[in-house]
C-alpha cells in the first residue's frame, strides 16, 4: 500500500520471482561447493602427479567460471531486482535492516570475482602453493557470500527475537540460521558433485573418466547422506505455525514435499549407480539427467521455505502483499483505498463497486494470485461463490485461514471485492442492495418511518416470530396494528429492505434462527461445492453430522481455524439433511 | 503528486556515511563501464581493419572485455545497494513503473556476456563473424545504459509517476524529460571516450610483451579520446542547458561547492586533454579518474537539486547501530587485503 504493484495480473509477480531465484539458487550454491572442488581436486591431481586430472581440473574451471559468474553473478543481480519490484516494501525493509550485511556480501563478491578469474587465467602458469591459495580464497569469499545471504533469507522465515527487539545481529542470527547455512552448504558440495559429473562426461580417456565420476560420486554421496539431519535439524527449529504448515497444513508444501522426496531417492539412486555400482555408464546424458532431481529437490526446498511463511513476505511483519502487521492492525474496520497512495480510486461506492474492487484485488490480492495464470490462479477459487457469499467470505471466513492475510476495508470496500470477483470475472449478478439493503438503507427507512415513535425493542417483539414475507404483510397493514399508524406506502423494494433490516435487528448472528445454507456461504463454499460436503454428510445422523462439525480440524488441518457455534452446526446438520433427501 | 511518494525506512547509521560510499563507489562503476564500452567499440573498429596488428589488438581486448563486465556489474552493485538505503522510495517506484524493461536488463545482460565469452573463447573460429558477435553485444550494453538512464532520471520526477494510474504494467519510460537524451549520449559518449584512455593505458600493458602492438593501441586509444571528448563537450554543454534552471544555476553560483566542482572539472578537462595530446597516458588516466569523481559529485548536486521539495536524506530516521557498520568496514579491509596480494601474485610474473 506504500508502494505501486507491478501488475500482470495473467503472469503474477510470485512466479517470476521463482523462476529467477531458482535458476539463481542452483547456480549459486554450485558456485559455493565448486570452490571447494576445484582446490581439492587440483590438490589431488597435484598429490599424485596426475596431468590429466589437472587438465580435467583446468576444464572445469572453465566451465565452473562460464556457469557460475555469468549466469550465477548476474541472476544473482536479477533476484535483487525482481524482488524490489514485486515486493517493494519487504526488499525495502531487508535492505535497510541489513544494509551492511548486504555490503559486505558484495565485498565477498568483488573477492570471489578477481579469485576466480586469476585462478582460472593463471592454471599452469603459477606456483601450485599460490595457486592453491587463491583457490582457497575463492572458496571462502565464497562461502561467506552464502554464511551472509543465509541470515537475511532466514530472518524472512523465522525473525526469531527481532520482531520485539529490532537489530542487526539479533535477525541476522536467528533461529534457523545455523540448521539453514549446514544444510545449505552440504547441499553446494553435493551440487559440486552433480556438475563435476558433467565435465567427467566430455572426457576422452575412459580410465579418467571413470576415476573423476566415482571421484565425484563420493564427493555426491556424501554431502547427500550429511544434508539429510540438516533437513531435519531445520524442520525441528521452525516456529508452530510454519511447521504446521509443512506438516500438511499447507496443500502446496504437501506437494513440494512429495516431489522434494521422490527427487532425494532418485538422486540417490543415480549418485549411487554412478559412484558405487558403474562409473563407466557416466555419460552426457545421465550427467544432465541426474542433475534434474537435485534441481527438483532444490526446488522443492526453496518453496516449501517461501510458503511456510505465509500469509506473510516477512513472518509475522510483513503480509505478502506489503501490508505490515502494524499497518494492518491500524486499517482495521476502516477504509483501506482512502489511505492507499497509489490507488485510483479512494472511495468505493454503490455506483463504483467494480472499479474500486478491481483495484483492491491488485493491492490486497495480487501479490498472491493471479487471474487465469498458472500460479494460484484466482478464477476456480471463486467459482462456487455468488456475490453475498463472496461478500460474507471476505468479511469472515479469510480472517480464520491460516495462510491467508486478513481482507483490509470496510464492508463497502469488501462488496467492492466482492463485485469485481463475481461480477467482472465470472460475470454474476451483483446486486449491492442485497447487502447493503439490510442494515443501511432499512436501517435508513425505519429511522426515517418508525423511530419517531417506536424504540426498536418494541419491534423486535413484534417481528420476532415472523417471517420476511409476514413482516412485509404486516407493514402494509400497520393501520390494522394500531390506527394511530398509517400504513407503509414504500415500494416493494422498501418494504423488502425494511423487513430485512427488522429481521437483521431482531435475528442476531447468535441467535437461534440460523439457516445452514447461510452458514455454508460464510464459512465453506470458500474452498468446497456443496456437492462434496453433501456426500461427507451422507448416511450420518444430524447429531453425528455436528459433532464432526465440531472437530473439523481432525478431518484436515487447514480447517482447524473454523470454528462454528452450537446453533451455526445444528443449522448446518439440519440442511445437509434436507439437502440429501432433495429438499431444500 | 507527493502524496504518492513512499514512506522510507529508517536507516541504522547517519545519512553521510552511505552517501560517502555511494560516491566511492559509483565512479568505479562508470570507469569500469566506460572501459568497457572503450574497449568493445575498438575492438570492432581493429577488428575491421586488414592489418594482422589490429587482429591481434582485437584479440587482446576480446580478452579482457568480459572481466570488465564482472567488475561493472560488481562495482554497479555496491552503489546501487546505498542508492536504495538513501532514495529508496524514489527508485522502487520508478523500477516499477519501467518494470518490464527494468527485468529485461538481466537476460539482456546475460545474452551480452555470453556474447563477449564466445567472441574472445572462439575468435579465431568466429573470424569475421566476430565482429557481428562484439557488436550485438555492445548494442546490449547501450540498451542497458538508456534504461538505466530512464530510470535514475524517472526517480527524480514523483510529478510524472502519477502515469502510473492509467498504465500499471510496468511499460513506462522517462522519455518525455528533455534531459534523457543528452544526459544519456553524455554517458555512452563521455564513457566510451574515457574507455578510449582505457586502451591506450591497455597498450602500455601490452608492449611488454609486443611494443609494436602496446603502441599501436596506445594509438587508436588516445584518438579516440581524442575525439570523443571534443564531441563529449557539445554534448556536455547541450546537457547542461536542458537541465531545468535551478539545477543549472547550481553550477553557476548558487551552490558554492557546486560551482567548485564545475569549475575545477572544466579546468581537469583541459589539463587532461592536454595530458592526451602530449600523448602522457599515465597522466591522462589519472586525471580522468578524478574527473569522473567530479562529475558524479555534480550529478548528486543535480539529484538533490531535483529532489529539493520532496524529500533529501538528511529527513531519514536514524536508529543507531554502529557494529554492522564496524563489521563492514573489517570485511572491507580484509576483503581489499586480500584482493591487493592476489593481483600482486598474478601480475608480478606478468611484469618482470
Amino acid at each position: 500500500m506504500n508502494y505501486p504493484v507491478w501488475y500482470l495480473p495473467e503472469t503474477g509477480g510470485g512466479i517470476l520471482i521463482a523462476v529467477i531465484a531458482v535458476v539463481h539458487v542452483f547456480i549459486s550454491h554450485f558456485a559455493v561447493g565448486g570452490g571447494l572442488y576445484l582446490v581439492l581436486t587440483e590438490r589431488k591431481g597435484l598429490k599424485e602427479n596426475d596431468a590429466g586430472i589437472l587438465a580435467f581440473t583446468k576444464g572445469h574451471a572453465k566451465f565452473f567460471m562460464l556457469v557460475t559468474m555469468v549466469f550465477g553473478g548476474i541472476t544473482g543481480v536479477g533476484i535483487w531486482f525482481i524482488i524490489s519490484l514485486v515486493q517493494p516494501a519487504a526488499t525495502s525493509m531487508l535492505i535497510h535492516t541489513f544494509v551492511y550485511g548486504w555490503a559486505s556480501e558484495w565485498v565477498w563478491f568483488l573477492v570471489e570475482i578477481v579469485a576466480l578469474i586469476i585462478y582460472f587465467y593463471t592454471f599452469g602458469k603459477m606456483d601450485n602453493r599460490t595457486h592453491q591459495m587463491i583457490g582457497w580464497i575463492y572458496f571462502a569469499a565464497a562461502w561467506l557470500s552464502l554464511f551472509l545471504i543465509n541470515g537475511i533469507i532466514d530472518f524472512m522465515l523465522t525473525p526469531g527475537a527481532w520482531v520485539d527487539s529490532q537489530g542487526f545481529w539479533i535477525g541476522f542470527f536467528n533461529p534457523s540460521f545455523w540448521p539453514s547455512l549446514f544444510f545449505r552448504s552440504f547441499f553446494s558440495f553435493m551440487l559440486a558433485g552433480l556438475y563435476a559429473f558433467l565435465t567427467s562426461a566430455f572426457l576422452k580417456d575412459p580410465r579418467l573418466k571413470a576415476n573423476m565420476t566415482r571421484y565425484s560420486g563420493k564427493w555426491a554421496l556424501i554431502s547427500l547422506l550429511l544434508m539429510l539431519p540438516c533437513g531435519y535439524w531445520y524442520l525441528s527449529v521452525l516456529p508452530e505455525p510454519a511447521r504446521m504448515l509443512v506438516e500438511g497444513q499447507s496443500p502446496t508444501i504437501q506437494i513440494a514435499g512429495q516431489y522434494g522426496l521422490y527427487a532425494l531417492i532418485i538422486t540417490f539412486v543415480l549418485v549411487l549407480l554412478l559412484t558405487v555400482v558403474r562409473p563407466a555408464l557416466n555419460n552426457k546424458l545421465i550427467a544432465v539427467l541426474t542433475m534434474i532431481p537435485a534441481f527438483i529437490l532444490l526446488g522443492s526446498f526453496e518453496w516449501t521455505r517461501e510458503a511456510a511463511r505465509r500469509p506473510y513476505v516477512l513472518n509475522q511483519i510483513m503480509y505478502s502483499n506489503g501490508v505490515t502487521i502494524a499497518q494492518a492492525d491500524a486499517l482495521q474496520g476502516q477504509s483501506f483505498l482512502a489511505p492507499a497512495k497509489w490507488a485510483s480510486i479512494h472511495e468505493a461506492t454503490n455506483q463504483n463497486l467494480t472499479l474500486a474492487g478491481a483495484e483492491i484485488f491488485k493491492f490486497q490480492c495480487y501479490a498472491c494470485h493471479t487471474i487465469g495464470g498458472i500460479n494460484n490462479d484466482i478464477l476456480p477459487k471463486t467459482a462456487s461463490m455468488d456475490f453475498p457469499a463472496m461478500t460474507g467470505y471476505l468479511l469472515n471466513v479469510i480472517h480464520k485461514r491460516p495462510y491467508m492475510p486478513p481482507f483490509l476495508g470496510n464492508k463497502l470496500e469488501a462488496m467492492a471485492l466482492a463485485a469485481y470477483l463475481v461480477g467482472d470475472l465470472h460475470d454474476k449478478e451483483v446486486d449491492p442492495a442485497l447487502i447493503t439493503a439490510s442494515t443501511d438503507m432499512g436501517q435508513k427507512l425505519y429511522n426515517d418511518n418508525c423511530v419517531g415513535c417506536h424504540g426498536i425493542d418494541i419491534i423486535q417483539d413484534w417481528a420476532a416470530e415472523l417471517t420476511l414475507v409476514e413482516i412485509i404483510a404486516g407493514l402494509e397493514s400497520l393501520s390494522e396494528l394500531n390506527e394511530m399508524m398509517t400504513d407503509f406506502s414504500g415500494t416493494l423494494q422498501e418494504k423488502q429492505l425494511l423487513a430485512g433490516y427488522l429481521k437483521s435487528v431482531v435475528t442476531p448472528p447468535s441467535s437461534p434462527v440460523i439457516d445452514g445454507k447461510s452458514v455454508y456461504d460464510q464459512n465453506c463454499v470458500g474452498c468446497h461445492g456443496k456437492d462434496i460436503i453433501v456426500a461427507w454428510a451422507a448416511g450420518q445422523t444430524e447429531s453425528a453430522v455436528s459433532a464432526s462439525l465440531a472437530k473439523l480440524g481432525l478431518l484436515n488441518p487447514m480447517m482447524a481455524g473454523l470454528s462454528l457455534n452450537d446453533q451455526e452446526r445444528l443449522a448446518m446438520a439440519a440442511w445437509l439433511s434436507a439437502e440429501q433427501t432433495g429438499g431444500k | 503528486m507527493l502524496s504518492m511518494l513512499p514512506a522510507p525506512d529508517s536507516i541504522p547509521t547517519s545519512w553521510g556515511y552511505f552517501q560517502f560510499f555511494l560516491l566511492l563507489t559509483f565512479p568505479l562503476h562508470l570507469l569500469f563501464m566506460n572501459a568497457l564500452l572503450g574497449s568493445s567499440v575498438l575492438a570492432i573498429a581493429a577488428h575491421l581493419q586488414a592489418s594482422q596488428k589490429s587482429k591481434a589488438l582485437a584479440y587482446e581486448l576480446a580478452k579482457v572485455i568480459p572481466l570488465l563486465i564482472a567488475l561493472a556489474v560488481n562495482f554497479g552493485v555496491a552503489p546501487f545497494l546505498f542508492l536504495q538505503v538513501l532514495y529508496g522510495q524514489h527508485i522502487y517506484v520508478s523500477s516499477i513503473l519501467m518494470g518490464l524493461f527494468w527485468i529485461m536488463i538481466i537476460p539482456t545482460l546475460i545474452v551480452a556476456y555470453y556474447a563477449t565469452y564466445w567472441y574472445d573463447f572462439k575468435f579465431i573460429t568466429l573470424g569475421r563473424n566476430g565482429v557481428w558477435v562484439l557488436s550485438f553485444a555492445l548494442l546490449c550494453f547501450l540498451g542497458i545504459g538508456f534504461l538505466l538512464s530512464n530510470n535514475m532520471t524517472l526517480m527524480l520526477h514523483p510529478e510524472a509517476w502519477g502515469a502510473y494510474l492509467s498504465n500499471a504494467s510496468g511499460t513506462l519510460l522517462n522519455t518525455q524529460d528533455v534531459t534523457l537524451w543528452p544526459r544519456y549520449l553524455h554517458f555512452m559518449v563521455g564513457g566510451t571516450a574515457a574507455g578510449g584512455l582505457f586502451v591506450a593505458l591497455y597498450g602500455r600493458f601490452l608492449a611488454r610483451k609486443d611494443a609494436s602492438l602496446g603502441a599501436y593501441a596506445s594509438a587508436i586509444g588516445m584518438k579516440l579520446f581524442l575525439t570523443l571528448t571534443v564531441v563529449q563537450i557539445a554534448i556536455g554543454t547541450w546537457f547542461l542547458l536542458a537541465l531545468p534552471k535551478a539545477q543549472m544555476l547550481l553550477f553557476m553560483g548558487r551552490n558554492g561547492l557546486a560551482t567548485l566542482c564545475f569549475v575545477v572539472a572544466l579546468l581537469l578537462i583541459a589539463i587532461t586533454l592536454f595530458a592526451a595530446f602530449k600523448q602522457k597516458v599515465y597522466l591522462a588516466a589519472t586525471l580522468l579518474a578524478g574527473l569522473v569523481y567530479l562529475m558524479v559529485f555534480m550529478r548528486d548536486f543535480v539529484r538533490r537539486g531535483y529532489l529539493e521539495e520532496y524529500f533529501s536524506p538528511e529527513m531519514l530516521k536514524v536508529v543507531p547501530e554502529y557494529s554492522p557498520l564496524i563489521f563492514f568496514i573489517v570485511t572491507l579491509v580484509v576483503g581489499l587485503s586480500l584482493i591487493l596480494w592476489m593481483l600482486r601474485m598474478a601480475f608480478t610474473p606478468l611484469l618482470k
